[in-house]
């Protein structure tokens, strides 16, 4: 095991690429936990003698029709991105390695009945399933995290499931469950850390698809609102004015692309790093 | 044979080349089409059941009633020439001009009035707006379905050309009514020879300025100028109207001269366009408010309820909002009768912070934790952030902001209405009826819990005074409770329209019930 | 081959029927109605409506009501479009969105398969990241701001393109599907990397590298078939998702399509329309998926359709 992820760590850091990108990635982490101390000014001051200015020393990324600046609102809208990206990441990830490694490990009918239920869910239309939730949870933060999070854990519980699946037919796991081995010990100790590495890899994907995700809904108006703002939602603040205030879309939408930019590149480096089959070539 | 292969190989490259990067056919447009943006499809063009604006910016085009009105919306002759009202306020006989036809050439009956009241009253049609004829004798009892024979119905066709009209009780706004869609004659035959597609362009018949030519579902609907019209025919051949959702999308279609009209623009944007000889500004009689639950607390004392009105410094809302929206503290609209900026509780923070104290919160202090409720929108999220900044800075209160979405938020509106709530009205028509009446106690549309004897009793006799001064006197009476006394609601400003009209677009005029009318319209490019 | 299809098109009847349940049920359940508006009608005239449309039954009436119109292919009337039924607003729209669609999955299949291999070949040079990085850049920024740039630049700077509408021309058609298929481009492309550097790396290839064969040849024969079959799999789903996820893009270039119904639908409560375009989406999915697999067997004759 030890050795797998020394070579994995070994593989990572020689792609460059992946390496800044987790750097930066730290970064933006650290700059949502830190916000406060961080933003020059408050996110929420409003300044009506200074609204809807251009970049400026002052306000280094212009402020908001509400005379707001930016540059803070941008900081701090970072910690609500980040935060929807990982909770929604993580919450997917439970209940889909719950889900799919039962399925996959249990087999048979239960498995057929548990695969059938994800059908029907796949088959709904991930829009109007998140828009209906969001209607009915509310406009708040949990609503956010509920909807995204039934729409995510599906494909999570098929990978997982298919890695079980594999797994299962090697010869250690039978022989632990030859020598009657508890199946819930078998399942923590042996499968779930051996699939640990698509698992996080997965990770890294769910992230940025939630940060995306979020600020379509923003777009939608069904995204985070007052108090909460996410770079998401201060993109679409500023998209009906792109043409003469293009400040108010650019620096919370290039927020938004460097983070989902270096969380996929890092999840490329990530699978490569972790991909045995790669790994011998 | 390898010759010919060569040239047709050729011949294609070059006509895919001329396709690519030929001269641009900009077609510049013909002088007679007009192409201008609507915010959504058109729910229906069936007039007996449309209640919205949308469907009216084509029907107003499309049909005409008794009555129209001029830009000040003063009441005109229209299929209706003259009319006269007996002298207790309760018999309307309007006479109707002989030379009106409709599209397929036969000529406009009172019956036709006649048959479009009893489609819009039969509970059948369930039309929203079914309502607006409630003053009409046994209308609203045909209609609930308690009478069966229509000939009860205060309304006759007394000839081919003169209709009866028999109301309860005097009501002074009447004469306006029919200038609603609604109140359109229909052409039963019509109805039921096509049915639900009767509002097909090939099935539809009309008789207004313009008639249907073709609707593209979620793209366009198209009109063309109506020849066999009784008055002057339009100077335009064709009006194109565009469905298009996003108004920055509206907005780059005009600026590449794709549009010649939008009538929205982003709040964000008009200080750009606002120097631009295109833009238009006009009032519009919507009213935008805030809601108080006066049975929640701490809104069920009065004085934190006027404390929160005079907290707000509301001209600030115009640099906000930028589209000269009138901020008023009364409720009557501008451009209404009845209008009195003097009314209301003007921005005044000693006087709110001492009603405050007075009401136990000196300073702010342990004042509740309160929330307000806006629907979804883009502009409802800035105001209401201002307004939170406003009672913080003014008052040293905390209120919560929290939105839904627009159909939530009414059904919570009407089941259990929060505390503090936002929502807006816009004129069905132009009297202030329509406006005051929203707060009576027995108004389904008021959400403030807020229930008033003597203010109920001054709206209907208001309604039922046909001498102009008194009813004034009346209406200042309401507004003083509603906005002063009382204050269930914190009024914040009066809706204007913010147009872009090419500069080759004549006649089209602006009317504070933002009626999109065309008849008058002509494009001249001499450029 | 057709007894497999009509298999697989039998046990997707119950799926349908299923799915029909829950959404009837969680659009149920989702507060505000059809004929909710801002202003308040007298109940008799609420009365009057709701007798018009069957929502004074109960529920499970209601319930049985649709269903039964539903098994008769009865799609039932709009709520909000009054005298349009679902199966108009479909037909009218739904043409669109595929039309759409389909540009913008092929252009995905045009970039994405040859950026994907040129990675995979160059594995580990500036050829793989830069092609890699143009592939991710499709994915990372929110297709809203992906129309708005385009509109900026390519309408508003270079005037090149209409800014919206879908008047038939092919200049109305670039920057639409130039939106709606950059993410998929980029999907194609990274999936196809990775399947192709799996095959690369098979034995097979190897032996037949071995035996002498020049690289091309074995790119073509073996490698490029066999690291399809991944791509083919996503084809399916994908498919279904850029002809009925062209939000955005639909109403950015005012294009007159399907997807916006998924939204509007919602926010009107036009319950027969979300039933509508839910059930769509499911029958489309489900043939998209029907296909991929007889796409399979052609492709790959080792692969048993059963």
């Amino acid at each position: 095991m030890n050795t797998l992820w020394s070579d994995a760590f070994k593989t990572l850091s020689k792609n460059k690429p992946a390496l800044l990108s987790l750097f930066f990635i730290i970064f933006i982490i650290l700059v949502a936990l830190f916000a406060n101390l961080l933003a020059p000014y408050g996110y929420e001051i409003q300044n009506p003698s200074q609204r809807l200015m251009f970049p400026n020393r002052t306000f280094w990324m212009g402020t908001d029709i509400l005379g707001r600046d930016l540059l803070s609102r941008v900081i701090y809208g970072s910690r609500m991105s980040i935060s929807v990206g990982l909770i929604v990441a993580i919450c997917s990830l439970i209940v889909g390695t719950l889900y799919g490694s039962l399925s996959g490990y249990v087999g048979g009918k239960i498995d057929n009945l548990l695969m059938r239920i994800v059908d029907i869910l796949y088959t709904f239309p991930s829009l109007l399933l998140i828009i209906l939730i969001r209607v009915i949870f509310g406009q708040g933060l949990f609503g956010i995290f509920l909807a995204l999070t039934i729409v995510g854990w599906v494909d999570v519980s098929r990978i997982v499931r298919g890695q079980v699946l594999q797994l299962k037919e090697m010869a250690f796991i039978e022989a632990a469950r030859a020598v009657g081995v508890k199946n819930r010990f078998i399942i923590f100790k042996h499968i779930l850390p051996n699939i640990l590495g698509p698992i996080i890899v997965t990770l890294t994907f769910e992230i940025p698809a939630a940060i995306l995700s979020e600020s379509f809904l923003s777009f939608i108006g069904l995204g985070l609102q007052p108090p909460f703002s996410s770079w998401g939602s201060l993109a679409n603040d500023g998209f009906q004015a792109f043409k003469s205030f293009p400040h108010l879309i650019i620096f919370p939408g290039f927020s938004i692309f460097l983070t989902v930019l270096a969380f996929n590149l890092l999840g490329d480096g990530l699978r490569d790093a972790l991909d045995p089959k790669l790994k011998n070539a | 044979m390898k010759k010919i292969y060569g040239i047709i190989l050729a011949l294609i490259i070059l006509v895919i080349a001329w396709n690519f990067f030929g001269p641009k056919k900009f077609h510049s447009h013909p002088e007679k089409e007009f192409r201008f943006v609507i915010a959504s499809e058109p729910p229906t063009l069936d007039w007996s059941l449309a209640t919205d604006n949308v469907s009216a910016d084509i029907l107003f085009n499309l049909m005409e009633g008794l009555i129209q009105f001029d830009s000040d919306l003063n009441v005109k002759p229209a299929l209706a020439e003259r009319w006269d009202i007996s002298s207790d306020g309760k018999r309307y006989t309007f006479h109707l001009r002989s030379d009106a036809l409709w599209t397929d050439g036969k000529p406009i009956l009172a019956s036709h009035f006649v048959d479009g009241w009893e489609r819009l009253l039969n509970p059948k049609t369930a039309s929203d707006y079914a309502y607006f004829l409630f003053d009409v004798k046994n209308a609203k009892e045909y209609n609930a379905g308690k009478l069966t024979d229509f000939d009860t119905v205060g309304i006759h066709a007394q000839d081919d050309h003169t209709l009866v009209v028999d109301l309860w009780h005097p009501a002074s706004y009447f004469l306006k009514i029919p200038f609603f869609w609604v109140t359109f004659p229909i052409r039963k035959d019509i109805i039921e020879q096509f049915k639900d597609a009767w509002t097909d362009p090939k099935n539809i018949v009309t008789c207004g300025p313009f008639r249907l030519k073709e609707w593209k579902h979620d793209y366009s609907v198209t009109l063309e100028a109506n020849p066999s019209y009784y008055g002057e025919k339009p100077k335009i051949s064709t009006a194109t109207a565009y469905i298009i959702n996003e108004d920055s999308t509206a907005l780059s279609l005009y600026d590449t001269n794709k549009v010649d009209l939008i009538r929205r623009i982003p709040p964000l944007l008009i200080s750009h366009y606002k120097n631009l000889a295109d833009y238009k500004n006009s009032p519009f009689l919507r009213g935008y408010y805030y809601g108080m639950n006066v049975k929640k607390k701490p809104f069920t004392d009065s004085r934190i309820r006027k404390a929160f009105s005079l907290a707000i410094d509301r001209s600030q809302l115009s640099t906000i909002l930028q589209g000269n929206q009138i901020p008023t503290s009364s409720w009557i609209p501008k451009g209404m009768f009845g209008y009195d900026e003097t009314i209301g509780l003007k921005f005044d923070k000693e006087k709110a912070q001492l009603l405050l104290a007075q009401a136990g919160y000196p300073k702010g202090e342990h004042f509740p934790s309160i929330k307000m409720v806006y629907d979804t929108r883009d502009d409802n999220k800035i105001i209401a952030e201002f307004l939170q900044s406003q009672w913080k800075e003014h008052l040293n209160v905390t209120v919560s902001i929290d939105n839904q979405e627009w159909k939530v938020h009414l059904k919570m509106l009407e089941t259990n209405p929060p505390e503090l709530w936002r929502l807006g009205w816009g004129a069905d028509f132009p009297d202030p009826d329509n406006f005051m009446n929203l707060f009576t106690s027995y108004s389904g549309n008021n959400h403030t819990q807020w229930k008033n004897k003597e203010y109920d009793q001054l709206i209907e006799e208001a309604a039922k005074e046909l001498d102009s001064q008194k009813r004034l006197t009346l209406y200042q009476k309401a507004q003083h409770l509603l906005t002063e006394e009382d204050v269930p609601i914190i009024p914040l400003f009066i809706d204007s329209q913010n147009v872009l009209l090419k500069s080759y677009v004549k006649g089209y005029t602006l009317n504070p019930m933002s009626n999109n009318i065309l008849k008058n319209i002509s494009i001249s490019k001499n450029d | 081959m057709i007894p497999f299809i009509l298999k697989r098109i039998f046990i997707s009847i119950p799926v349908i029927f299923v799915l029909a349940t829950i959404t009837f049920c969680i659009m149920r359940i989702t507060p505000g109605g059809p004929f909710d508006k801002d202003k308040a009608i007298p109940p008799e005239i609420k009365a009057n409506i709701e007798a018009k449309y069957h929502l004074d039954r109960p529920l499970w009436s209601q319930y049985f009501y649709y269903m039964k119109g539903l098994i008769q292919g009865d799609l039932g009337p709009s709520y909000k479009y009054l005298g349009r039924s679902v199966t108009d607003i479909i037909k009218d729209s739904l043409p669109v969105s595929v039309e759409l669609g389909l540009y913008a999955a092929f252009l995905a299949f045009l970039l994405g398969i040859p950026l994907g291999i040129i990675a995979a070949y160059k594995h580990g040079t500036w050829l793989d990241s830069s092609s890699m990085f143009i592939a991710i850049s499709g994915i990372t920024l929110p297709s809203f701001l992906v129309a708005a740039l385009l509109i900026y630049f390519f309408s508003f700077k270079m005037g090149w393109f209409p800014a919206g509408l879908w008047e038939g021309g092919w200049e109305y058609k670039i920057l639409p599907v130039a939106a709606l298929g950059l993410r998929p481009v980029a999907i194609i492309a990274r999936l196809m990397r990775t399947s192709m550097l799996d095959v690369i790396k098979a034995d097979y290839v190897r032996t037949a590298r071995a035996k002498g064969l020049s690289e091309f040849p074995v790119i073509l024969k073996h490698v490029l078939k066999n690291s399809l079959i991944p791509v083919i799999t996503i084809s399916g789903p994908l498919l279904a998702g850029i002809i009925t996820g062209s939000f955005v893009i639909e109403h950015v270039f005012a294009i007159p399509g399907m997807a916006k119904h998924f939204i509007l639908a919602v926010t009107n409560r036009d319950y027969p329309l979300i039933m509508g375009v839910t059930l769509i989406y499911a029958v489309l999915l489900i043939l998209a998926n029907i296909l991929v697999d007889v796409l399979y067997a052609v492709i790959d004759p080792r692969i048993k359709v059963s």
